[in-house]
């Protein structure tokens, strides 16, 4: 049934466009193409054949890429960033947008005000004193340090919860709270379930943002046991930058974590980024 | 009063958490910044009070102006560029073609990786030796070797480039979402009364965009305006200070050369800026999401 209409007004029009556009997308993709065949060249083959395929799956790059970047511990400081921060974002951030959006006192209105300030706040702004600030609560070069900063951060998942919430019928919280049940259980226990799709869609910004952010780990995190993977990366340019092959193996080792989720929820990344910029 | 504070209380709780970090985090560096911005605190020795005098530094400081200024041309022409160009992306992928899942996916790719990770990628792809990919390309055209990221215009065009490639099929995705809530009804109408491809687009498809036009330019103007990975890994700010941003300049300024009072002038009049900006974009942009109604 579907296919069917899908067909229907399918021209040699339609076709054309799609060639012309399938050949955008490749050029798109291209600087990807150029990485991935890099990385089983030497630097000789790479200078005389650059978008060729490779003449042999040569695994030297990816052996030396692996052993000159501490990927493990750096993927691991990543992934604990990342995740914990989630948590600290969603937790906080869907608790303070539940109590501003269900309880209609002028003091509420006020705390939302008073965060909708900080919407407007870049960080370039506050960078300085921060980081004077996370100096005097010795945060400076602490994995802990960023998730604790993470707190500071819980302006956005609180405004896009609180529009969410004012949508969430109130009747199912009300019996719970006849039942007897306190604050506390019917948000976690009752509310928060019915949040699943802008906790989705909070998640996958924040995990986008986060595993790629850069600014942030290289302001605060300095020796390379805390180095997430975008410090690494950092840290092998400035190492064997005239090594191509090697370089651009770096740059796919580094890379291939978040495309790998990317492949698999590839989806719920493109409806979260668009959805939910959309509707949010 | 007792008993009902006694009820408020929980949910105090609930906003307890997120307003301490944000206090601490958000506001109080904010105060900070307004205040350091008019001392001359070196870290040491004790503040004293300059008045306007680091601001009116601003102006003698020439890599400050000059990345203010490049800031601005930039946050101008990416959000400028991305709209131009994901539009007519997005009406094209909500077309009949039969690959265009697989199409949407390949667009929106470059956003996944970071912009750091790309920047670098294309400083190699951009270099003038012999193995930078756009020259080798260039010269199979017989094209002379063109110094993309060496002489300043060039350079600025070219993190332009790349950041609008990185950019265009995400925002075509955001549009692509508003268009398949347009009701279909509205386009075959239309069409019964004869309109022409072209005055559908202007007169029906391009107003029912306003909404996530507001969304898409505001994300491109705030996150253009706050840029910093991609010009620190593909240019790191040169040739000279022709690609140099305003984030860098504030980290440069405050915490490497810990030059506070100027540092923080310059981010209080970057507030300023980008609230000014924002506040116009969204104005103008409401009023025509108004119209539709």
């Amino acid at each position: 049934m579907k296919k069917k209409s899908s067909l229907k007004g399918y021209t040699w029009k339609t076709f054309l466009l799609e060639i012309v556009m399938l050949l955008l997308c490749s050029v798109v993709v291209l600087p990807f193409y150029y990485l991935v065949v890099s990385i089983f060249k030497t630097p000789r083959e790479m200078g005389l054949n650059p978008l060729g395929l490779p003449s042999a799956l040569n695994m030297e790059n990816i052996k030396n890429a692996w052993s000159q970047i501490h990927f493990l511990r750096a993927f691991l400081n990543t992934l604990i960033v990342t995740f914990s921060t989630l948590i600290v974002v969603i937790l906080f951030g869907s608790m303070s947008a539940y109590a501003v959006a269900r309880r209609k006192s002028r003091f509420y209105k006020i705390v939302m005000l008073y965060f909708l300030l900080g919407f407007m706040v870049p960080f370039q702004t506050t960078m300085v004193p921060l980081y004077q600030q996370m100096q005097r609560f010795h945060l400076i070069n602490k994995l802990y340090g960023l998730i604790v900063l993470s707190t500071g951060s819980c302006v956005f998942a609180f405004f896009m919860y609180q529009g969410f919430i004012n949508t969430v019928p109130y009747e199912l919280e009300e019996s719970a709270i006849i039942d007897g049940a306190g604050p506390f259980r019917v948000f976690f226990q009752i509310t928060f379930p019915l949040l699943k799709p802008i906790t989705v869609t909070m998640t996958i910004f924040h995990v986008m943002g986060t595993w790629n952010d850069f600014v942030t780990p290289f302001l605060f995190l300095h020796t390379r046991n805390n180095a997430t993977l975008m410090l690494e990366m950092y840290r092998g340019v400035g190492e064997f930058q005239s090594d191509w092959p090697l370089m651009m193996t770096t740059m796919v080792l580094i890379m291939a974590p978040l495309v790998v989720f990317y492949i698999f929820a590839q989806r719920y990344i493109i409806d979260g980024l668009t959805n939910g910029a959309v509707k949010g | 009063m007792k008993r009902k504070l006694k009820k408020e209380f929980p949910y105090l709780l609930f906003i307890l958490p997120a307003f301490l970090g944000y206090t601490t985090f958000t506001i109080i560096p904010l105060l900070s910044s307004f205040k350091y911005a008019f001392t001359n605190w070196d870290g040491f020795n004790r503040a004293e009070f300059v008045g306007f005098k680091n601001f009116l530094d601003l102006f003698g400081d020439a890599p400050m102006m000059r990345a203010l200024l490049n800031t601005l041309v930039y946050a101008v022409s990416v959000p400028v560029l991305v709209t131009v160009l994901s539009i007519p992306l997005a009406v094209l992928l909500n077309g009949k073609m039969k690959t265009r899942n697989l199409q949407r996916a390949i667009f929106f790719f470059p956003s996944v990786p970071s912009v750091l990770i790309l920047g670098y990628l294309w400083s190699y792809m951009l270099s003038p030796t012999g193995r930078g990919l756009i020259n080798t390309i260039l010269a199979f055209f017989n094209i002379d070797k063109v110094l993309w990221l060496g002489t300043p215009v060039l350079a600025m065009v070219s993190i332009i480039m790349v950041s609008v490639w990185s950019q265009v099929g995400w925002h075509a995705c955001i549009y692509l979402a508003n268009l398949q809530s347009i009701p279909s009804s509205y386009i075959e109408a239309a069409r019964i009364d004869g309109a022409s491809g072209w005055a559908i687009f202007r007169h029906i498809t391009f107003p029912m965009l306003a909404p996530s036009m507001t969304i898409s330019v505001m994300l491109l103007l705030t996150g253009s305006l706050k840029v910093f990975d991609l010009p620190f890994s593909l240019t790191n700010g040169g040739p000279g200070y022709s690609t140099l941003m305003v984030t860098q300049i504030i980290i440069t300024r405050g915490v490497t050369e810990k030059l506070y009072g100027k540092a923080t002038a310059m981010s209080v009049v970057f507030f300023f800026v980008i609230c000014i900006c924002t506040v116009i974009q969204l104005s103008l942009m409401k009023k025509r999401e108004e119209k539709l109604i």
